[in-house]
């Protein structure tokens, strides 16, 4: 989940009358989860599906509501105008059809807005931009660029010197040198053409997904901003340039709107949308009598607009909140608004009965006798790795299945037997006192349709006189008191067992699993210093389906 | 004071009465036990603070080989002298008379002035009575005395030269009672009474892995609440784990650093044709992309137990039904004190008409009262599938903080909808490591993987 860092004291500012205790206490009731707390700085976590709060300004918005501060939706005030034209070509259509984009006059900068401004931009590309894939931000210096633009796209040769650096570097310079050329490149394929803003100076203004140009840089002396989108959907760019738009109002920017043109592109709205909704559903799913101004008014708390309508409530939703699909979403925003402290926890009696599943009810049986026998539980990981499955027992490693990319080495292959799991606890207990009995139930998967899952289990015994006549005795009394099964041993050839000392176990004359004295090789391997004798057998189709 | 002895305890006692210090192998024979018997005894005494086992270390010393035929036939410079008591003799004779101790005999008798030569004749100057080394010489003799009943001075001259002197380093005990037990009247005869009151050694008990008990109480606790256990695959197709939830293909969660995909592995078949074609359609209504059921067929290590309960209720369709499932879930992690790959998770839902928000917060806070947790709150959070939804933390009071356990919320009807389930579902779930730590006073979450015996053979059962 992404992390945003605030300052209570600038939240303060933001909020309105508020303390600090009162903001902290209220934060999780926005949904974040404060991580850590140092001072003036809180960090705190927030759902990918509201990138509003990736800014102190759009948390300052909800805490607003929260407070009964500020209420109702977030209105965006977009002053028309022609000046600002943006040209799409059509070949931008194959790699990144649609740019969007909007300007925001009159605002004052300083250190903290660029900051915030900044990790809202990382947010939404590697959130709702699915790093930069879907869609991306470029935010300019407005006064540093001559309208009307054209989005089109240029050869990998063109020059222009990009942010953060003093040199004319080429489009394939950028993606071969610079550490966001070489992190987004891949987005742009292997097409020859690259996408591109220009301006009516023929100035480049934008590489988009990849880098702006240095001259368009936002500093704390810029005043007006240039937002473009860029992406490969026209929701997802408009959804973008939505958050933006509404921060950037709320930081005290004017809007005005762009006018785009040219292939399949279009002017965006960032109007709000109208959802009905009904109290009923509200109640039956909060268990409230909430009254229709109650409702209404929790709705704005949420910052949402709502008014009643006969017998349905109306909801505006403001453009940036396209996280809300239908009225589901609008029960959870009623939830908020009224309050999830305000909800008091019923239990009302089961309409039906329990039942434990007949698997567990055996396998808890199964862990009763072992332990009555001496046998002490143990718990190892289903997916764990070559080297304990198959190098350390001898065993050979034919169609494992591996996991794609695990960080852990330790952990990568999925278990086809639970013996080798025990073996290795024992090489890690060498130092405490013997005899040491162990035992484990569990899952082990082999490759099938596509994949086959069955329960194993497996038991050893390790001490300075364990046999082959201890551990078959104790697999037979454990199957014939514990399910009245009786099994034999047939002479069995195993690389994790000794030769001549090693038996396959049949039921029903079908081969269920192994017993044996574990083999010198496996013994040294594991630095185990004691004889060692096991068992595996499988349950399914044994003692349940 | 009555206290209960044993035959041994009783012989020893009286013992010691008469002769107050002993060593064991005295006590051996005033009381006519065996070493075994007397070693144990003692032991025994000494726990109840009954005797006192003062241990100390003597050296005595002994004659070599040499220093024996110095002391039979006199120290090599008094035979020298003695040969030339009544004559002076000439070196070769003295040389071969003393065979190999001329050598030495002869420097000493010199450097103490005892002989002189002259021409080639060796011839003595004076006849000491007493040798230095002479007195330490007769008082060992063929015995093992002492060393402190010797002259330490005398014994010096002697105990450098070779083969002369052997040290013994011998370790004695010696037993006494304590002030108490000189009290004790020791009664004559055999009561067959043993002591009771004595430490005793530790057996380890076999026992199911504590983490087991907190999967069979959290399973208990769920049965009695009217939930039936339901089991699943941990292999499972993308598709219920997560497009049946609502997870749209491009979500950072089923990216291969989070979810663990078995490596080129597809299932064949997914659901039925119905299904797949309706979640589809969700999808690409409610995320417009396109949807590949290529995508929906990648086998994962299920990163949640939801993927189980969601195929039963498509399966099923009840109106009114209580289940939960138990088990492994999945996550490409790297592992920590706090995070494992590979954890226990139990996840519920309720369906039925009447269902409610506060109908899932009143099951939750009823669970947690029934494992000892009764400080409680809810936060809202976030997950794809459910709306709204809701996370509960509880007050850990060792940690002196709140810390996050199950989320929940209410299925969305996005989710529901396409499986045919009409009914409202509240789910909730949430991994069971993170209540046995707390039950456990754990602060690492891998001790339960460790399988380390002397943590298994001590962890208290009943918490």
């Amino acid at each position: 989940m992404p992390v945003v860092e605030l300052s209570y004291s600038r939240l303060q500012k933001l909020v309105g009358k508020v303390s600090k205790k009162q903001i902290s206490d209220s934060l999780p009731f926005l949904g974040l989860d404060i991580e850590s707390e140092d001072k003036d700085l809180v960090r705190v976590e927030y759902s990918p599906n509201r990138p509003d709060y990736s800014t102190d300004l759009g948390i300052a918005l909800g805490l607003q509501g929260l407070f009964g501060i500020k209420t109702g939706a977030i209105k965006l005030n977009i002053k028309k105008s022609n000046d600002y034209v943006i040209h799409v070509e059509s070949t931008v259509t194959k790699i990144r059809p649609f740019v969007t984009g909007i300007i925001a006059k009159n605002g004052r900068i300083d250190d903290n807005t660029i900051k915030q401004l900044m990790a809202m931009q990382e947010d939404l590309h590697f959130g709702i931009g699915r790093k930069r894939k879907k869609s991306s931000i470029g935010i300019h210096d407005l006064d540093k660029i001559s309208f009307p633009l054209t989005y089109t796209t240029t050869k990998r040769d063109h020059k222009f010197v990009p942010l953060n650096s003093d040199n004319e570097l080429t489009i394939s310079e950028i993606l071969d040198n610079t550490d966001v050329g070489r992190d987004y490149g891949a987005i742009l394929g292997n097409y020859t053409q690259v996408p591109l803003i220009l301006d009516s100076k023929k100035q480049t203004v934008s590489f988009p997904p990849i880098i702006n140009a240095a001259v368009t840089t936002v500093t704390t002396n810029t005043k007006n901003l240039f937002v473009e989108v860029t992406g490969i959907a026209k929701d997802d760019v408009e959804n973008m340039l939505s958050v933006v738009a509404t921060i950037l109002q709320t930081a005290g920017f004017t809007l005005v709107s762009t006018k785009i043109s040219g292939a399949k592109n279009t002017s965006p709205k960032l109007e709000p949308r109208k959802i009905l909704i009904n109290s009923n559903l509200i109640n039956q799913m909060l268990g409230l009598h909430l009254t229709n101004s109650q409702i209404i008014s929790s709705l704005k708390k949420s910052r949402l607009d709502a008014t009643l309508k006969g017998k349905n409530i109306i909801c505006s939703i403001p453009s940036y909140r396209f996280d809300i699909f239908g009225p589901m979403d609008l029960v959870e925003e009623v939830t908020l608004g009224y309050g999830i402290q305000n909800l008091e926890p019923i239990l009302s009696p089961s309409q039906t009965l329990g039942q434990i599943n007949p698997i567990s009810i055996k396998l808890k049986s199964l862990s009763l006798i072992m332990i009555g026998l001496g046998y002490t539980e143990v718990l190892n990981s289903s997916l764990t790795s070559k080297r304990v499955l198959y190098e350390m027992t001898n065993r050979e490693s034919m169609n494992m299945i591996s996991v794609l990319d695990s960080k852990s080495q330790e952990h990568t292959i999925l278990r086809d037997s639970i013996l080798p799991g025990l073996l290795e606890n024992l090489s890690r207990n060498i130092h405490t006192s013997y005899p040491q009995k162990l035992f484990e139930t569990g899952t082990i998967f082999s490759q099938g349709n596509p994949v086959d899952e069955t329960t194993s289990f497996a038991g050893i015994s390790a001490h300075q006189d364990a046999t082959f006549t201890e551990i078959k005795s104790i697999l037979q009394s454990m199957l014939k008191t514990g399910f009245d099964l009786e099994i034999e041993t047939k002479t069995f050839s195993h690389p994790t067992f000794e030769e001549g000392r090693t038996a396959s176990i049949l039921f029903h004359g079908k081969i269920i699993g192994i017993i044996g004295e574990i083999n010198s090789k496996t013994i040294e391997n594991y630095k185990i210093r004691v004889p060692v004798v096991g068992f595996e057998i499988s349950l399914s189709g044994l003692i349940f389906d | 004071m009555s206290q209960v002895f044993h035959e041994i305890e009783k012989k020893i006692i009286t013992s010691l009465k008469d002769n107050p210090k002993q060593t064991p192998e005295k006590l051996e024979k005033s009381t006519n036990l065996s070493p075994d018997q007397i070693r144990r005894g003692i032991e025994w005494l000494k726990l109840k603070e009954l005797a006192i086992v003062n241990e100390s270390q003597t050296i005595h010393i002994s004659l070599g080989k040499n220093g024996l035929e110095s002391f039979h036939k006199g120290l090599p410079e008094r035979r020298l002298l003695d040969l030339l008591k009544n004559e002076s003799k000439k070196l070769q004779d003295l040389q071969r008379e003393l065979g190999s101790i001329f050598g030495p005999a002869m420097g000493l008798a010199r450097k103490n002035n005892w002989v002189d030569t002259s021409e080639d004749k060796i011839f003595l100057k004076n006849y000491p009575p007493e040798i230095p080394g002479e007195k330490s010489l007769k008082q060992i003799g063929e015995n093992k005395i002492s060393k402190s009943e010797i002259d330490i001075d005398d014994l010096s001259n002697i105990s450098k030269r070779p083969d002369f002197i052997v040290e013994d380093i011998i370790k004695t005990k010696e037993i006494s009672l304590t002030e108490n037990a000189k009290s004790i009247e020791i009664i004559a005869g055999s009561s067959g009474a043993i002591n009771v009151e004595s430490k005793v050694p530790d057996v380890f008990v076999a026992r199911t892995h504590p983490l087991k008990d907190t999967i069979d109480e959290i399973r208990e606790i769920f049965v009695t609440l009217g939930f039936t256990e339901i089991i699943g695959s941990m292999t499972q197709p993308s598709f219920w784990n997560f497009d049946a939830l609502f997870t749209p293909q491009d979500h950072p969660a089923r990216e291969l650093q989070d979810t663990f995909y078995l490596d080129g592995l597809s299932a064949k078949k997914i659901g039925t044709l119905e299904q797949i074609r309706k979640i589809s359609e969700s999808h690409k209504k409610n995320w417009r992309y396109y949807w590949d059921i290529n995508e929906a067929k990648k086998m994962v290590l299920r990163t949640h137990t939801t993927c189980v309960t969601i195929k039963h209720l498509a399966e099923n369709k009840s109106d009114e039904s209580r289940v939960f499932s138990l088990g492994r879930v999945f996550r490409n992690e790297k592992v920590s004190y706090k995070h494992l790959v590979e954890f226990n998770q139990i996840e519920g839902v309720v369906v039925g008409k009447n269902a409610t928000l506060r109908d899932l917060m009143g099951i939750q806070r009823e669970f947690y009262r029934r494992i000892g947790i009764t400080k409680i709150k809810f936060w809202p959070t976030f997950f794809p599938y459910t709306e709204p939804s809701l996370q509960t933390m509880v007050y850990n009071d060792r940690l002196e903080k709140w810390v996050e356990l199950f989320g929940m919320g209410i299925f969305r009807p996005e989710v529901t909808k396409p499986l045919g389930i009409t009914k409202p579902v509240l789910a909730w779930g949430g991994g069971i490591e993170r209540i046995a730590m707390l039950k456990y006073g754990l602060d690492d979450v891998r001790e339960f993987y460790n399988n380390n015996l002397s943590w298994l053979r001590s962890a208290t059962k009943c918490q």
